[in-house]
């Protein structure tokens, strides 16, 4: 807990402290000489005095000087609460940068304050415990600077109501930092509201550095104080739709549900809302977390449409609906590049294999790839040697663009690269081997497990021939000694997977569709997913806004909106033509929190205090002057009662 | 008046009172004092029977004349007291914390009750005990020892270390007659070798009276801030706190009172506490009408 002054020059009164100590030795020094006739008794006394009386002069002396200290440090208007350390007297300025994203709506318990109005109130309590010093605001969502003339009103502010957005911790303070360095504020102080919640604190960025070395440079006497709204998650549930998929007039939604309790098994009512029209259902989970696919009936409706899912209120609502908005069925379209061969064939069953809707794969020369629609095409597979001038360029901008790219290594030497990445060389196995896959990342990629779990048999597949690959790649799968099989690059919105052998049986058996089929059909789903992309946006997101005079109005029934706050809410809504779902993003349902010793590994060499907001009713500044008077008293009473004299009464003798 | 420790005055109010002995004086000459003689006062003591060769002169004839029997009437002796004032004259008597020091309140005592003694006709003695000096004045009843007493009372000068104890112990040897032995001191010595020598007076049958004289500083040790005390008698010194040290101080010297009244509590002597910033005069006063006999007893 730490100590901060209203009126800290007066601390200097604390060298008074010294004045009973300073008395005490000039007296010593200072003595007077008399003669003395009864020197027995006097040298008796000497020897038997110098234990206890000694102590008890000891504690005379400390208590003359605590009792100097206490005043001293009542005049100087001491606020203890562990948030304004030294320093916190004759603020000019308080920069508050308040964390408004998703997670900030926790309560402690249904019904209670969220967090983000218990951190509006405490900052409240302690501006008027400083004076009320000029405020300026930084919100998370908008970050944008903003004067509040009167602190009071803070939680009525729009800049401060409850958003669906996430909150960059780095970009706020970066921004607090250069509107310092902008303006003119006097002693200024940058308080921090946050959950820190372990996705806004992005504790892997890179811009940490460039933060640190910016709050170091600050003026002196600029404090950071960090007040940490770290109350668990309890009593909460979320869900959320990862993907709204149509296949002619049904939607295919994966729905998550996550919940802070995960130790006993629980019943959830889901509603699903499309269109306005309301089903659920229970859904029974054991676990923590629970991922299901739920297929609507659009009936006959041909068009664009929307919806949502909910569940019911819990200790966070703003986490409880999630939702979505889908066009008109379009057929995926894949174009696939190839040198021929047997690989072609099976690469082509594989991007549309019969009875799969209405999928389209056309095969093209390396020559004839000028002629793939770039616009309409949902994958492209290469299986050629790369691509160079304008055909890889456009590639670049496809991947850009949210499309998905499967490529195999050519048949022949390439010594060309694409993205960064060189095809290295081609190797076999020893004979009567053949090289097999032994690890490959399930959670995450083309390999990953199925929604129940349901793993791909990477294990049938045996290859005899591989070429190796070099360059700045993520490897999701490995052959078994540690060469690639697998690797991702990400392009701006868009996906290239690498894959070092070829459905060929003079290569492996990846034809037999145990690995290339799922491996496939995901890059048509995620190529696929940039058209339904188009409606669906992050709250918060510039796409989520409308641009210059549009219009945009909510269309979903789940909850009422403020016109201040839309571009920050979660919903549908029609803007102009466009239908948009706006969601909060994906990071917010993961809970995972900064701790203190986080936070200060992240802040390592600047000076800031941290203080954590446990959630009662206490102020984060209490002022405590009165109890230090008291306890002066106390100081002056024990003092005068250790100095008091047994009674004396010579004439009795 | 030559001496600073007499006042006219005060030996005027006090000369109506009489400095009567306690206990039976065997004194030279007749005087106002019990004797433990029988002798010829016109007391009356006792009859006992005629033995051959007392003289007839003595007989008590009326008694004879009821009786037959021959007595003799015997009277109570009259005899005069014989005082030594034994004074203190080591450093620590020369000790004064503003008021004047202890050897001039004991010689004002001294010369007082040495005037009114040889004034109602008894003898006065003075004994000057030092470390190594032990000044003897015999007691006598002229009027010239007097100015022998005054004289030397106003040359001594407190000096060195107390030489009271032996002073004491050589007093009860060499008196051999009953005295009233009046000691004037701080009593500043070990207070088993004092009890011992009041013990050695006592065994000699001597009346005893006490002066104990202290500062009032001495008893109340009321110093504010630390002093350096120089031994008065050795001139070794102590730097001490007196917030520190005086409630022990006190303490030491309650006890080293308790132990002095003991001592003279044993030996039945007539013991007076007094300090310095006290009335002289009123003490002597009291200590005289403490002396006189109860109603029903001369």
């Amino acid at each position: 807990m730490s100590v901060s002054f209203l009126q800290q020059s007066f601390l200097w009164g604390l060298l008074g402290i010294s004045i009973p100590i300073v008395i005490h030795l000039l007296n010593r020094r200072r003595y007077r000489t008399v003669q003395w006739a009864a020197m027995d008794f006097l040298l008796r006394a000497a020897r038997e005095s110098r234990g206890k009386k000694k102590l008890k002069y000891l504690i005379i002396l400390t208590c003359r000087a605590l009792a100097i200290a206490a005043l001293i440090f009542a005049i100087a208007r001491p606020l203890v609460g562990g948030f304004l350390s030294w320093g916190g007297s004759n603020i000019d300025t308080v920069i508050l940068i308040l964390d408004r994203s998703a997670s900030m709506e926790q309560q402690v318990k249904n019904g209670d304050e969220s967090k983000r109005l218990r951190a509006i109130k405490s900052v409240q309590e302690s501006l008027q415990a400083v004076n009320n010093p000029k405020l300026i605001l930084i919100d998370s969502a908008s970050a944008e600077p903003q004067l509040v003339p009167s602190p009071d009103a803070l939680a009525e502010l729009s800049a401060t109501s409850p958003t669906d957005t996430k909150a960059s911790i780095t970009s706020l303070i970066a921004r607090a930092i250069d509107y310092i360095a902008e303006n003119s504020l006097g002693q200024t102080e940058i308080w921090l509201a946050s959950d820190l919640q372990n996705s806004d604190w992005a504790p892997d960025e890179g811009r940490w550095d460039a933060v640190r070395a910016g709050l170091i440079d600050l003026p002196q006497n600029t404090a950071l104080r960090i007040i940490a709204m770290t109350s668990p998650v309890t009593d909460n549930a979320s869900i959320k739709v990862l993907s709204a998929s149509r296949v002619s007039n049904r939607l295919a939604l994966e729905i998550e549900l996550i919940r802070s309790e995960g130790n006993s098994p629980a019943s959830i009512p889901v509603t699903y809302s499309i269109n306005d029209n309301r089903s659920s259902e229970t859904i029974r989970m054991d676990g923590q977390t629970y991922r299901y696919q739920k297929n609507l009936e659009l009936g006959t409706s041909e068009g664009e449409g929307h919806g949502f899912v909910a569940i019911p209120s819990d200790a966070n609502p703003r986490d409880n609906a999630a939702f979505f908005a889908y066009g008109e069925d379009k057929p995926a379209k894949t174009y696939f590049v190839s040198e021929g061969g047997e690989s072609g064939k099976w690469l082509s069953l594989a991007a549309a294999p019969p009875g799969l809707g209405d999928n389209k794969c056309r095969q093209l020369s390396l020559r004839e790839a000028g002629e793939i629609d770039w616009q309409e095409a949902t994958l492209i597979i290469w299986q050629a040697v790369f691509p160079s001038g304008e055909i890889a360029q456009k590639l670049r901008d496809f991947m850009e663009a949210g499309g998905a790219v499967l490529i195999f290594p050519p048949r022949g030497e390439s010594m060309d690269s694409f993205l960064g990445i060189q095809w290295g060389e081609m190797s076999y196995s020893p004979k009567g081997q053949y090289f097999i896959i032994d690890d490959w990342d399930r959670t995450d990629g083309p390999l990953r497990n199925g929604i129940e779990g349901t793993g791909i048999p990477v294990t049938k597949l045996k290859a005899i021939r591989r070429r190796g690959i070099a360059g700045d790649f993520t490897t999701l799968a490995t052959w078994s000694d540690d060469e690639p099989f697998l690797v991702r690059c990400i392009i701006g919105d868009g996906t290239a997977i690498f894959i070092t052998s070829l459905p060929d049986y003079t290569w492996s058996n990846l034809g037999d569709a145990d690995v290339l089929l799922p491996v496939t059909q995901r890059l048509v789903n995620l190529g696929g997913a940039r058209f339904s992309s188009a409606y669906s946006a992050i709250a918060g997101s510039p796409r989520a806004k409308p641009l210059g005079n549009e219009i945009r109005t909510r269309v979903d029934q789940y909850s009422e909106s403020s016109s201040n706050n839309a571009d920050y809410e979660a919903g549908v809504w029609k803007i102009d033509d466009r239908l948009m779902a706006t969601n909060r993003p994906r990071t917010e349902d993961d809970w995972t929190v900064l701790d203190e010793s986080g936070v200060k590994s992240l802040l390592e060499g600047t000076e800031f205090s941290f203080f954590t907001e446990t959630g009662t009713s206490k102020p984060l500044v209490n002022e405590i002057w009165r109890g230090l008077i008291i306890a002066m008293l106390l100081f002056l009473i024990t003092e005068a009662l250790l100095c008091l004299q047994p009674g004396r009464d010579y004439h009795k003798h | 008046m030559k001496y600073d420790f007499l006042d006219p005055d005060a030996l005027v109010r006090l000369g109506a009172m009489p400095l009567e002995a306690r206990q039976a004086m065997t004194g030279n000459v007749a005087g106002r004092h019990r004797s433990p003689h029988r002798g010829s006062s016109v007391e009356f003591a006792e009859y006992r029977k005629y033995v051959q060769g007392d003289d007839t002169r003595r007989l008590d004839w009326k008694a004879y004349a009821r009786s037959d029997r021959y007595y003799i009437k015997e009277f109570e002796a009259d005899t005069n007291l014989r005082a030594y004032f034994v004074l203190d004259a080591s450093a620590s008597m020369a000790f004064s914390s503003g008021e004047e020091p202890r050897i001039q309140f004991a010689r004002k005592l001294a010369a007082t009750l040495s005037y009114l003694i040889i004034d109602q006709g008894d003898a006065a003695g003075l004994s000057i005990c030092q470390e190594k000096i032990h000044l003897e004045i015999p007691p006598t009843r002229r009027a010239a020892q007097l100015n022998h007493i005054f004289e030397v009372l106003a040359n001594t000068e407190p000096s060195g270390e107390t030489g009271l104890i032996e002073a004491l112990h050589d007093i009860a040897e060499k008196t051999s007659q009953r005295a009233l032995i009046i000691i004037m001191s701080d009593l500043f010595c070990d207070t088993g070798e004092l009890a011992d020598a009041l013990q050695h007076l006592r065994y000699r049958k001597h009346d005893i009276a006490i002066f104990h004289i202290l500062d009032k500083q001495e008893i109340e040790f009321d110093f504010e801030r630390p002093h350096r005390f120089i031994d008065i008698e050795d001139q070794s010194s102590l730097v001490a706190e007196p917030a520190l040290v005086a409630e022990d101080y006190r303490s030491a010297l309650q006890g080293f009172l308790e132990n002095v009244k003991t001592a003279c509590h044993d030996v039945h002597a007539d013991y007076h506490l007094i300090t310095t910033d006290q009335d002289y005069e009123k003490i002597i006063h009291d200590f005289l009408s403490t002396r006189l006999p109860k109603k029903g007893r001369k």
